[in-house]
């Protein structure tokens, strides 16, 4: 064995070069997806933070659109990492044939689904930016950077991208048409959106939806942004960061079966 | 050493037998074809060199690797302009092969001087810019072509390289396997066309039903199993008779029945003077024969459904 063929979970460094044919997508068309990015997050400031937020006092000191700052920064990247890994990936893998093209190459299944998942999380750490940027330009009326721990934000969510990319991943790889994408939105995005404390804090709601929203990753990573962002971070945040990368390790397994099961026939 | 060696290569999707125990190797230099109709195993015999699909039973090497045990190397070695095509139609012409030549690990410089040299030789430099959906289909062809060949390939795999092209542009594509055989690149070539293989290939296996039928060169194929010439009679009742009863004695002539149609086979000079003097029987009734008489001989059926 040499150096280069050192792998985990069967992924090497040959990763990179899947992610690097992304990058070049990317950087043909972003232009194109340039608007949605911009326009949504800032409607989602003036009507949940400053229309909504209006009516609503917490019981802390905070303002609800500073309380909205963290949950906005995880969701609205989760959606880059998704879109990427659900409908991307889905035309990649079924319909222009290009992971066929790419595991015709050296570059293995395995090799596949990293380049895939690393691209996904890459881009949610780019629209985590994004989101930043944006929440900066309302910062110095609804003092919204209270904490320069909030600058680590982007490197939590290149981790927390793996796990979202991951989950989507496998979910693409095992859907048999594209009609049953939708269905992800169902099971996974919608339960995510809502009850993932990007709103609302979780702890008045019936205790059964509160168990089970402890199962999902966004709950977690929400957690710890609000200690950066609030600059409090505690020791119960490692345990939110420990509980993505089980979520995140278990599915680049079980994506890379599914993957398998996909393309070698 | 030969380049592919099969033997007893099977692969089976549950109770379907795509490839049935089949033997046979590629030469260095060699164009080796597979030639047969849909589903007589072709593709699925490629799909296993090429490490997406593994065999069932049978060995099956690739510049003496086990394609089973070491497939990253084997993919390293190969070529392969896949039958549906799978250019990616996100990038350029260009980025389409400075993509693929990063998945071989080709350091970018080399990558960008392979890419210009093939697009040129393919007649697709001009076009480098252009994104692939806005090419012609005999265009993206080879581009496949120029892409399979970015990694110097010990051998290329062509699968149905024409299937869907028009002429002009399948002249085209043969044109340049014919220049990459000059430069001594080993190919194999799998079609239904058998013009194709009768034009192009050195050495062919003709498919059917997941089994090798027969081996050997074009030529040979035909003088063997068709003979010089084909009488093909579309002819019925006592007329038909007829023309059978003057035929039947002379000896090494080979009858059979096809849709509708009397193929006589194994036709030389003397049967030629004969034939002329028959009435009912047209002069364009009697050619030249082809690999898709000996395919017909062989299989009581014709090759395109």
């Amino acid at each position: 064995m040499t150096p280069s063929d050192v792998t985990l979970a069967g992924i090497s460094y040959r990763s990179y070069h899947v992610w690097q044919r992304n990058r070049d997508v990317f950087k043909r068309l972003w232009r194109a997806e340039l608007v949605p990015p911009v326009i949504e997050p800032v409607f989602f400031i003036l009507a949940m933070g400053l229309g909504l937020g209006a009516y609503v006092e917490l019981e802390g000191k905070q303002d609800y659109i500073q309380f909205l700052v963290p949950g906005m920064l995880a969701i609205f990247p989760m959606f880059a990492a998704i879109g990427e890994c659900l409908w991307g990936a889905f035309f990649r893998m079924n319909r222009q044939g290009t992971y066929h093209a790419i595991i015709s190459t050296p570059v293995s299944v395995e090799d596949l689904t990293g380049g895939e998942i690393l691209w996904g999380a890459t881009r949610m750490a780019m629209s985590t930016v994004f989101i930043l940027a944006i929440v900066a330009i309302f910062s110095p009326v609804y003092d919204l950077y209270r904490s320069p721990l909030i600058l680590l934000v982007p490197f939590v969510a290149l981790g927390a991208g793996i796990t979202f990319s991951a989950v989507t991943l496998w979910y693409t790889a095992m859907a048999p048409s594209i009609n049953s994408l939708n269905y992800f939105f169902t099971l996974f995005i919608t339960p995510t959106f809502w009850f993932g404390g990007a709103f609302f804090p979780p702890d008045k709601l019936p205790e059964g939806i509160r168990v089970a929203a402890w199962f999902i990753p966004t709950t977690h990573l929400v957690n710890v942004y609000r200690g950066l962002v609030e600059g409090e971070p505690r020791w119960s945040h490692l345990g939110d960061l420990a509980w993505l990368a089980v979520v995140g390790a278990v599915f680049t397994y079980v994506t890379v079966a599914a993957m398998r099961r996909r393309l070698i026939t | 050493m030969s380049i592919i060696q099969a033997r007893g290569l099977t692969k089976r999707f549950g109770a379907l037998t795509a490839v049935d125990g089949i033997d046979f190797e590629v030469a260095e230099g060699e164009l080796f074809g597979m030639l047969g109709p849909n589903g007589a195993g072709k593709s699925s015999t490629i799909r296993m060199i090429g490490c997406l699909s593994p065999p069932t039973a049978g060995e099956l090497l690739v510049d003496g690797l086990d394609v089973r045990r070491r497939p990253r190397e084997v993919k390293a070695r190969l070529g392969v302009v896949p039958q549906d095509d799978n250019l990616d139609p996100d990038l350029t012409v260009l980025g389409n092969l400075v993509a693929y030549a990063r998945y071989f690990d080709i350091p970018e410089r080399e990558a960008n001087a392979r890419a210009r040299e093939y697009l040129e030789l393919f007649q697709l430099w001009e076009r480098r810019g252009e994104i692939v959906d806005s090419l012609s289909g005999g265009m993206r062809r080879r581009l496949a072509v120029a892409r399979a060949l970015i990694n110097n390939p010990r051998i290329l795999i062509l699968d149905e390289p024409t299937t869907g092209l028009d002429p002009q542009a399948r002249h085209l594509v043969w044109q340049k396997i014919r220049v990459l055989k000059q430069r001594g690149v080993s190919m194999l070539l799998t079609t239904h066309y058998m013009d194709e293989a009768a034009n192009l290939c050195d050495r062919l296996v003709i498919m059917h039903l997941g089994r090798i039928l027969v081996e050997g060169t074009p030529a040979d194929l035909i003088a063997e199993h068709a003979g010089r010439q084909v009488l093909e009679l579309r002819l019925s009742g006592p007329e038909r008779d007829d023309v059978l009863r003057r035929l039947q004695p002379v000896e090494g002539l080979r009858f059979e029945d096809v849709e509708g149609a009397t193929y006589v086979f194994g036709i030389d000079g003397g049967a030629v003077s004969l034939i002329s003097e028959i009435p009912h029987v047209g002069a364009t009734a009697l050619r030249p024969a082809t690999l898709e008489d000996v395919f017909l001989r062989l299989t009581g059926r014709g090759l395109q459904e």
